[in-house]
């Protein structure tokens, strides 16, 4: 097996497809599913940013907005076809991340984080605002969008079979990424900026690769996102959705990709569960948060010490 | 390596088996959804929404269920935004199998739930939400409302306030789907019988400070200051508009859930004289919301108000169901069409056929000493309009003014 695809991969993947065929499996949880894996995709994307580059980002939400409108706009128009939404988010998206990756990588730390931020509630007031977009209200009523000719995603099978192909995918370029000389050069950015710098690496350029493929990843799960859910509203940009992201990076565990997907997961299905049962969820979420920052610092795979595995943290 | 990766699967499999744990289903139960907002702006109406639908199936209960069912209720929180409302109405269809959903309270995450309410063929009815959409272009087969909308509440009112209270209205609304639309019915009525929206603006849902608008409100010189806001953020609107003076040099009118009773002692002054049209208040003399309002308090040990609706939704589900002898979907939609009930929480109703709105009599309230009183009556039938189902209802709208000499 190559660095990219191996064998652990596959049989993640193996079973997650196997998931619809058992039993207990029914259309809600796969619908559930579908959230806990994109959720999961759009952490471990954060994650080459948080835990590669040494960037924190407040602005994720907007690229997977953006990415999310992009899909609304073009099924709302009658563009059905699955791969012009995809084409479409790249577009919309690959733009504003560029602007926002040229600016904010000229800054570091906190001045990079806030950047983000203000970029992103720019986009969120923008589409807030903007009756054409339905304002508030966002995009509804969305119709199933397609495949190919005959091939409608309107089963909450095909839509989880769509959101792991799409993790599966996401996953691949991580993996490509984080393996490769690029990799390296990211968290030699992160352990010691101006140590690359000094070395020769134009590290501006490498941050703003780093920026534009994980924005890329992220708004293309936006861009799936309306398939599932047939709307699209502004609340999708907001920057509480941005801290869920890195609150899902954090559970997971910094710079590890897998731990981010874990983490993104359990973050979907913690809110669905304990927001059945008390209305004020998101204060047990943050306990949990707490916790797993004063004792658990590593996040859900940190756990796999437990069973004696290696270091938690790859540096590439 | 490979204990790693037996770890990263299961943990994934383990956690979405846990979630895919069925809920344990008894026999001769029949569960219902309850929708709504429990936290955030509209927090109050989703929380008498509830308490109206525990007082329906306590008494459905009471005498024997539905069908020879007991009947469940199943409380969920919508957030008052689409994405969670999407969320959990499918977890109360596709998971708990509710046959009836009630909710929910914010129109725009209403109209996206009734997309998955059709998709999914369940019983969906609307106690709260107003936008004109719902019972035309969203409108479907299983969506039933008992809140009277945009377009209803303008019929009513606009008469009121074109004849008694004056002809110069400034329309400021909350800018989402209800709001935009009280705008464009109010404005649309006042224009037809004679008035002059002398300026209209809307500011976003949740917003804390109005003080930006306040200006443009004066320049505009109005009699009546029509508002279309609800929950918290009538709250901080009428506050902030009281303490700029504005309460004592405009008449107000505004929307029929701008607040709910229980807020009104606490805010009295500034909402004195305040007019709206409204199918409920405790203290109004009619025997059938005395008797209502009487069993509620019993219960709840608070006043009814208008999101007790939810009650008599409860209760015309129920009947449709056992005219339809079945929980089927499309038989029970079909049981509901025209059916009238005479113990509901303000005497009879009935249901119209073709738009699956509740022909509800109201009446217009004035604000005294914080209490809703009732100042005249208004039939159902002159209030409801003619069906539009399909019809888009903001088409030739122009939210421009048209200035009279």
């Amino acid at each position: 097996m190559s660095r990219v695809v191996t064998w652990r991969a596959l049989v993640a993947f193996g079973a997650l497809a196997a998931l619809p065929a058992l039993p207990l499996t029914s259309k809600y949880y796969l619908l559930l599913a579908f959230d806990a894996l994109l959720f999961g995709a759009i952490a471990m994307s954060l994650d080459l940013l948080i835990g590669y580059t040494g960037l924190v980002s407040f602005g994720h939400a907007a690229f997977y907005g953006l990415g999310a409108y992009a899909t609304a706009i073009l099924l709302e128009r009658g563009v059905l076809s699955v791969w012009a939404c995809l084409a479409g988010a790249f577009v919309v998206v690959s733009l504003y991340a560029a602007i926002v990756s040229y600016f904010a990588t000229a800054r570091r730390g906190i001045y990079f984080a806030l950047l983000t931020l203000v970029f992103a509630e720019v986009v969120y007031t923008f589409f807030r605002y903007t009756q054409t977009f339905g304002g508030s209200d966002g995009i509804q009523g969305l119709p199933d969008a397609v495949l190919w000719r005959g091939v409608p995603i309107d089963t909450p099978e095909r839509k989880y079979y769509l959101v792991l192909v799409y993790l599966a995918v996401a996953y691949a370029v991580c993996r490509v990424v984080v393996t490769s000389h690029f990799g390296r050069v990211l968290v030699a950015i992160r352990e010691n900026e101006d140590r690359a710098r000094f070395l020769g690496y134009s590290v501006q350029r490498y941050k703003m690769a780093a920026c534009m493929i994980s924005a890329l990843l992220t708004g293309l799960a936006g861009a799936i996102y309306p398939i599932r859910s047939a709307f699209a509203t502004p609340d999708l940009m907001l920057w509480t959705e941005s801290g869920e992201f890195i609150i899902s990076v954090m559970i997971g565990g910094l710079g590890t990709l897998v731990g981010p997907i874990l983490g993104g997961v359990f973050f979907t299905l913690l809110r669905d569960k304990v927001s059945s049962v008390v209305d004020w969820y998101f204060i047990v979420i943050g306990v949990v948060l707490v916790l797993i920052v004063l004792f658990m610092p590593k996040g859900l795979l940190g756990l796999r010490r437990l069973v004696g595995s290696r270091p938690w943290r790859q540096a590439a | 390596m490979k204990r790693v990766a037996g770890v990263v699967v299961l943990a994934v499999v383990a956690a979405l088996v846990w979630a895919t744990a069925p809920a344990v289903s008894q026999p001769k139960v029949v569960r219902i959804g309850d929708l709504g907002s429990k936290v955030g702006v509209f927090e109050g109406y989703g929380k008498y929404q509830t308490m109206g639908i525990q007082m329906a199936v306590e008494e459905l209960n009471a005498r024997g269920g539905v069908l020879g069912h007991r009947v469940e209720i199943i409380s969920e929180d919508d957030e008052t935004k689409p994405a969670p409302a999407v969320r959990k109405a499918e977890k109360l269809i596709l998971q708990d199998e509710v046959k009836l959903l009630v909710g929910v309270v914010s129109s725009g995450a209403t109209m996206a739930v009734m997309d998955v309410t059709k998709k999914h063929k369940t019983i969906h009815w609307n106690s709260v939400s107003c936008a004109e959409f719902m019972r035309t272009t969203k409108f479907h087969k299983y969506y039933f409302s008992n809140q009277p909308d945009s377009r209803m509440q303008a019929n009513g009112l606009a008469k009121y306030i074109v004849d008694q209270m004056g002809k110069r209205v400034y329309i400021f609304y909350t800018d989402y789907a209800m709001g935009q639309s009280d705008g464009r019915q109010f404005k649309t009525a006042l224009e037809r019988l004679g008035g002059e929206v002398v300026g209209v603006a809307g500011a976003p849902l949740d917003t804390k400070d109005f003080s930006p608008w306040f200006g443009a409100i004066n320049a505009a010189t109005p009699e009546v200051l029509f508002l279309a806001f609800a929950g918290t953020d009538s709250l901080r609107l009428m506050t902030q508009l009281h303490s700029f003076g504005m309460t004592r040099k405009y008449k107000l009118a505004g929307i029929d859930c701008f607040l709910l009773q229980q807020d009104l002692p606490s805010i009295a002054e500034p909402m004195e004289g305040f007019v709206q049209l409204n199918h409920f208040s405790a203290y109004n003399p009619d025997t059938n919301m005395q008797a209502f309002n009487a069993r509620f308090k019993k219960k709840f040990g608070v006043d009814a108000n208008i999101a007790a609706g939810a009650y008599d939704a409860v209760h015309f589900w129920a009947a449709a169901v056992e005219k339809a002898k079945s929980f089927d979907p499309d038989r029970v939609a079909l049981a509901h069409e025209g059916m009238c009930l005479d113990n509901t929480h303000i005497g009879r109703q009935c249901i119209r056929k073709e738009d699956h709105q509740v022909v509800m009599d109201m009446h217009l309230y004035q604000v005294k000493g914080g209490k809703n009183l009732p100042i005249a009556r208004i039939a159902g039938t002159d209030s409801i309009g003619e069906p539009m189902v399909g019809k888009d209802p903001v088409e030739g709208f122009s939210w421009e003014l048209k200035k009279k000499n």
